[in-house]
């Protein structure tokens, strides 16, 4: 919202006051300032000329000598390029020494004839020229008839004045309008307010042009309407037309310019009719019919439904309620009589019509956020007085129908208590301090008479329907007398305790685990799309490609929520690998999404995920060695690592070969507790990472939740065993199809209770363990709690273990 | 005797100074300490001495021997530390040469940034929670005091997937899902740090998915001046112990009265810079009084309790932070960018 010091002066005493700090106290009281600037540039030098003759120039066919007076003793001679210039109109002059913002303008001759200075156009004296109509912007600007010859333009054109812009908040709706801000800035240096009262009787004979109104329809609750007959359109006086240029509304001629700057005025968006596009000056306000059609302003034919309401008359729609009105009975430079229309839409609807048609406009703005009904009789007054005095016109009465009802008449009173409101801000609040501030809002306030109780009636006139409840007098309160007087103080009474819960420890020690062991953390967007997941070999009917779609998306890449992170950490490796960056650690914990149908009907599974990449250098060697890339032992090996940091044990994992498609098959696992699914890991496929100008990488994910379930979250120490341990290194020849975990379950389930551990120290192939065979060395550890072990004991053990593995999976003592 | 054994010191002496290493020192002690040594040869004939002569000629045995074993000892001391030194320097390292390095990665600078808001937090007694990213419009915006088609919801670009299910536009949600999981009117300090979505376009300085940290205190005779203190503390431990803080008048629907926070702008101190555009604070959040609305649509009673919120974005403090320029430079995951967060204790 913009507007102007000079016209918000009309309506409160600014005196001793400037933009800059009105601008600051503004900001400080919930109305940011956002912007300032002056209306236009000084243009030294630059007057009001008339021209008295055009004449060819000699020796240039597009150029013509001008002899213009500019009130001095001499006219000026001036040599114009501009086809548009004729003697008899008033033209800014820029006479020799004059400053535009161009830059200076002094005598000088063009094609061998002085020229005294510049009759200039609307951009040379720096006029927005793109809200105003072609005719004023090409070639030079021809000024109105009003114009006084050799008045400086920056004057005649009200240059000499501050636009602001506020910034406001949705609740300030009250301050779309210069009363608004003018009650505002009255407020905040008790100031009175005084909008023009314009109340006239009518000068039209009753039942000359007769209007009437009925309403149809529950979303209008009121609605005046006004006949002004005999108008002449024509441009608007210069002033008015400069002020709507600086708020940024495009003059378009008198008749519909003063609606608009009436509707600046007092926040009330007005509409102008041709009276004759009425049929029987018979105004009907309903609700539309299905696929009823109505053609708008801008040119388009709209088709409705019944929720959109309309003014219309016995035979048509002539206009949108609130949002625009149309094209068939729109004022036009032949329109001799209008209807002036002053009405209250319901908010909520006209803000629904206003965003299915895409319709946006001013007065739609207003109307949805509240139009203060005590304002729609004097706005129409206002509107009709303008039209009187600048498009000629002759008034008849008013007609009215609905609830318009009167500034006494709209008051809400709110019950607040001065104790209740210090205790809300934090300090003391009395009712004396309380009720001089409601005073200078411009709110009554009178004692609740209750006995006993400190309590105060706060009348708040509708124009601010934002002030509903003791709090928002609290803010209003507060606002005026500063946020600088609420001191800080903590918090007293009950106790919480604060602290993280298992969950979020678990993901800090994921996150320290990670970064010690040199991933770097990353974040991705959880919005991607179908392509990519295609990308990544999740192709049209896997699991992962069920993903939940937006139905506005901005682009097709950000237009589903991701299922799983590869195809973002294979971006971020492809994104650092294309800048010589080419050994990737990373991992990210973020979400995942699983709709449980599509087309999604419900909120989706979030599922939070640990999920790494690692590609390149595992070890990027250098004078000490040579370099190591990564395997798949690398990753199985992070993955097990994680486990252990939440105090899962390997041994209680399942792990099985994984057969999803973007790993390069045998080279890919899935560990699981249960039959619940923790972890999976493995080689990203080669023609999978070569998209992505990756060689190799390696991609693992955790599922946080369910790593979570299972966390430890209790530790009971051990005691320390008191008695040593043995060892036995057993060399076990298998077939290649047995697994290590195959081969180390039937020995710990044949071992007996005196086998504390045992892992895989060796894996040998080839050789004397013949083909399709391989040997795994096994180091067994025995350990009993309450004595030394004997070796009889041991090799009893050892004997059992070796008769369960080759039992369960074939295997032999390798021979030495 | 006496002369044999002088005669036989100075020998012996005298050869001792000129070896050189552990080997012939070894054959010097046989040579001349050894039971077959001179030494030994010499004392052998002391039988043959009259008893009185016995005694001195004993003592001066005694002084020679004392002399030569104290020169054998203090020369293998020297060949052995003479051995020591040879192997150290044959062992010495070029100590300048870079070790061998394992250095960690870093954590993302807005999990950084919320780290540490959480620890703040948690010192001052909040307990952290979360909610789902993609939500229903009655907590993102009904329970919110934000009424279906109210012109406040503009002030959120949202992305649907139904026309009830929306991706969060912020981390209020978790408020109200709070307040309606808690027992009525209990007491409750949380933070809500997540991930948040605007249908915005990315730029420099928007982005259409980015981070929130919501605040929510409710409790019997919460004031707008505990607001001020809480802030105020959580400002002096993440920009400084002399930070100050300033409330200005703004509008949530879910809060009355609300308010931005300005701290000092961290730059400039306040003295006035580019990042503050001269005025000496830089906004940091937005905050107010929970809306009796709020607190009655989720089950609590605004005549009982009262309570503040506030919600800040992560981004900005890092931007702030970190002097970060581009909003996207979090998201694009330039190792260059992240890497350096390594180095950097806050």
């Amino acid at each position: 919202m913009k507007i102007t010091w000079n016209w918000l002066a009309e309506y409160v005493d600014l005196s001793g006051l400037t933009p800059e700090q009105t601008a600051s106290d503004l900001t400080n009281a919930g109305i940011p300032v956002e912007w300032m600037e002056r209306l236009g540039p000084s243009l030294p030098g630059v007057v009001v000329g008339r021209v008295l003759s055009v004449a060819a120039h000699p020796d240039a066919d597009r150029l013509r000598v001008c002899t213009v007076d500019v009130g001095a003793a001499s006219p000026l001679a001036i040599v114009c390029g501009a086809a548009n210039v004729a003697a008899g109109q008033k033209v800014p002059v820029a006479c020799d020494g004059a400053v535009l913002p161009g830059g200076a303008i002094t005598r000088s001759k063009l094609r061998g004839v002085v020229s005294e200075g510049m009759v200039c156009s609307a951009a040379e004296i720096g006029l927005n020229t793109k809200l105003l109509p072609k005719e004023q912007t090409s070639g030079i600007l021809v000024l109105q008839d009003d114009a006084r010859v050799g008045e400086p333009v920056a004057a005649y054109l009200g240059f000499d004045d501050v636009v602001l812009e506020l910034e406001l908040t949705p609740n300030r709706g009250d301050c779309l309008s210069l009363r608004g801000v003018a009650y505002e800035v009255a407020a905040l240096y008790g100031r009175a307010v005084r909008m023009p009262d314009d109340a006239q009787s009518p000068r039209l004979r009753a039942g000359e042009f007769p209007l009437s109104v009925r309403i149809d329809t529950d979303l209008c609750q009121g609605y005046a309407a006004q006949v002004v007959a005999g108008v002449v359109p024509g441009p608007a006086p210069i002033w008015m037309q400069m002020r709507l240029l600086a708020v940024g509304v495009r003059p378009t001629g008198n008749i519909v310019d003063i609606t608009n700057y009436v509707m600046y005025e007092w926040g009330q968006p007005l509409h102008a009719f041709d009276y004759d596009a009425i049929a029987d000056g018979g105004i009907v306000v309903r609700q539309a019919r299905d696929d009823e059609e109505v053609a708008t302003l801008d040119g388009q034919t709209r088709r409705l439904w019944p929720d959109v309401t309309l003014i219309a008359d016995g035979r048509k729609a002539l206009g949108l309620a609130g949002v625009m009105g149309g094209r068939d009975s729109e004022v036009t430079g032949a329109t001799r009589t209008v209807v002036i229309e002053s009405a209250r839409f319901d908010p909520l609807q006209t803000r629904k019509t206003g965003k299915a048609l895409q319709l946006r406009s001013e007065a739609e703005q207003r109307f949805e956020r509240g139009v203060d009904p005590a304002v729609v009789k004097p706005a129409l007054a206002r509107a009709v007085a303008l039209l009187e005095r600048h498009a000629a016109g002759r008034a008849g009465a008013p007609v009215f129908a609905g609830a318009l009802p009167d500034a006494d008449e709209t008051a809400v009173e709110v019950v607040v208590s001065p104790a209740a409101i210090g205790g809300l801000l934090g300090y003391e609040v009395t009712a004396q301090e309380l009720t001089m501030v409601c005073g200078r809002l411009g709110f009554a306030v009178r004692a609740d008479g209750a006995p006993g109780g400190d309590r105060l009636r706060v009348s708040v006139p509708s124009r601010r329907a934002d002030v509903a409840a003791q709090e928002d007098v609290a803010e209003e309160f507060a606002r005026l007398a500063g946020y600088d007087r609420i001191p800080a103080t903590l918090m007293e009474g009950e106790l919480t305790a604060g602290g993280l819960t298992p969950r979020q420890h678990l993901q800090r020690s994921l996150r320290h685990f990670l970064l010690s062991r040199g991933l770097q953390e990353v974040w991705t967007y959880t919005l991607t799309s179908h392509a990519q997941l295609e990308k990544a070999a999740i192709v049209e009917g896997h699991p992962l490609r069920q993903a939940a779609a937006l139905d506005n998306p901005l682009s097709e890449e950000r237009a589903v929520l991701r299922t799983t992170m590869l195809p973002s950490l294979l971006e971020v490796a492809q994104y650092n690998a294309n800048r010589r960056a080419p050994d990737i650690r990373i991992f990210e914990l973020g979400a995942v999404f699983y709709p449980l149908r599509l087309p999604v009907e419900e909120q989706p599974g979030e599922a939070r995920m640990l999920a790494g990449l690692l590609s390149g250098r595992a070890d990027a060697g250098g004078w000490q060695g040579a370099a190591r890339a990564f395997d798949f032992f690398d990753v199985s090996g992070m993955v097990e690592d994680i486990l252990d940091c939440a105090g899962v044990s390997r041994r209680a994992v399942e792990a099985a070969p994984d057969t999803s498609p973007y790993f390069q098959p045998g080279q890919a696992a899935m560990f699981t507790i249960g039959g619940l699914q923790i972890a999976l890991f493995g080689q990203v496929r080669t023609t999978v990472a070569e998209r992505f100008d990756l060689h190799r990488a390696y991609y693992f994910e955790v599922d946080f939740d369910a790593l979570d379930s299972l966390a430890r979250t209790r530790l009971h120490v051990q005691r320390l065993p008191r008695h040593p341990a043995s060892e036995r290194d057993l060399a076990l020849v298998v077939a290649d199809a047995v697994t290590a975990q195959q081969l180390l379950s039937a020995v710990r389930k044949a071992a007996g209770p005196l086998l504390a551990d045992v892992r895989v120290f060796d894996v040998f192939s080839g050789g004397a363990t013949g083909d399709g065979r391989r040997s795994i060395g096994l180091r067994l550890v025995f350990q009993a709690d309450d004595r030394t072990l004997t070796d009889d004991e041991i090799n009893g053990s050892v004997a059992a273990a070796l008769a369960g593995a080759a039992r369960d999976v074939g295997a032999e003592l390798r021979a030495q | 005797m006496e002369e044999r054994l002088q005669d036989l010191q100075r020998r012996a002496l005298a050869e001792l100074a000129r070896l050189d290493g552990a080997g012939p020192l070894e054959d010097w002690r046989i040579t001349f300490l050894g039971k077959k040594g001179e030494l030994a040869e010499v004392l052998r004939g002391m039988g043959a001495l009259p008893a009185d002569r016995r005694p001195a000629v004993g003592m001066v045995a005694n002084r020679v021997r004392d002399a030569l074993e104290a020169g054998y000892a203090a020369q293998r001391e020297l060949a052995a530390r003479a051995a020591d030194e040879a192997r150290e320097r044959a062992e010495a390292v070029d100590v300048t040469l870079p070790g061998r390095r394992n250095p960690p990665g870093a954590e993302h600078p807005l999990q950084r940034v919320i780290r540490r808001l959480e620890d703040i937090f948690v010192g001052l007694g909040f307990t952290v929670a979360d909610g789902p990213e993609v939500e229903l419009d009655h907590y993102n915006f009904t329970a919110l005091n934000f009424p279906p088609e109210h012109p406040a919801r503009d002030m959120q670009d949202t992305f649907f997937l139904t026309g009830d299910l929306l991706l969060r536009t912020h981390t209020s949600p978790v408020q109200a899902r709070t307040l309606e999981r808690s027992a009525p009117n209990s007491p409750l300090r949380i933070i809500v740090p997540g991930r948040v979505y605007r249908r915005d376009d990315d730029d420099a300085t928007h982005s259409h998915a980015f981070t929130q940290c919501e605040g929510l205190v409710v409790g019997r005779g919460v004031r707008m001046s505990d607001l001020k203190g809480t802030l105020l503390a959580f400002a002096r431990a993440m920009y400084g112990g002399d930070q100050q803080v300033r409330l200005r008048p703004s509008f949530f629907p879910f809060t009355e009265p609300s308010a931005e926070l300005d701290v000092r702008c961290i730059h400039c101190g306040g003295a006035g810079c580019a990042t503050c555009k001269q005025t000496g604070w830089i906004e940091i959040l937005g905050c107010g009084m929970v809306h009796p609305n709020v607190l009655r649509m989720n089950g609590y009673d605004p005549a009982q309790v009262s309570g503040f919120a506030f919600g800040m974005g992560v981004e900005r403090i890092a931007m702030l932070l970190y002097r970060v320029e581009d909003i996207r430079d979090f998201y694009v995951n330039d190792l260059r960018f992240l890497r350096q967060f390594a180095g950097v204790v806050l």
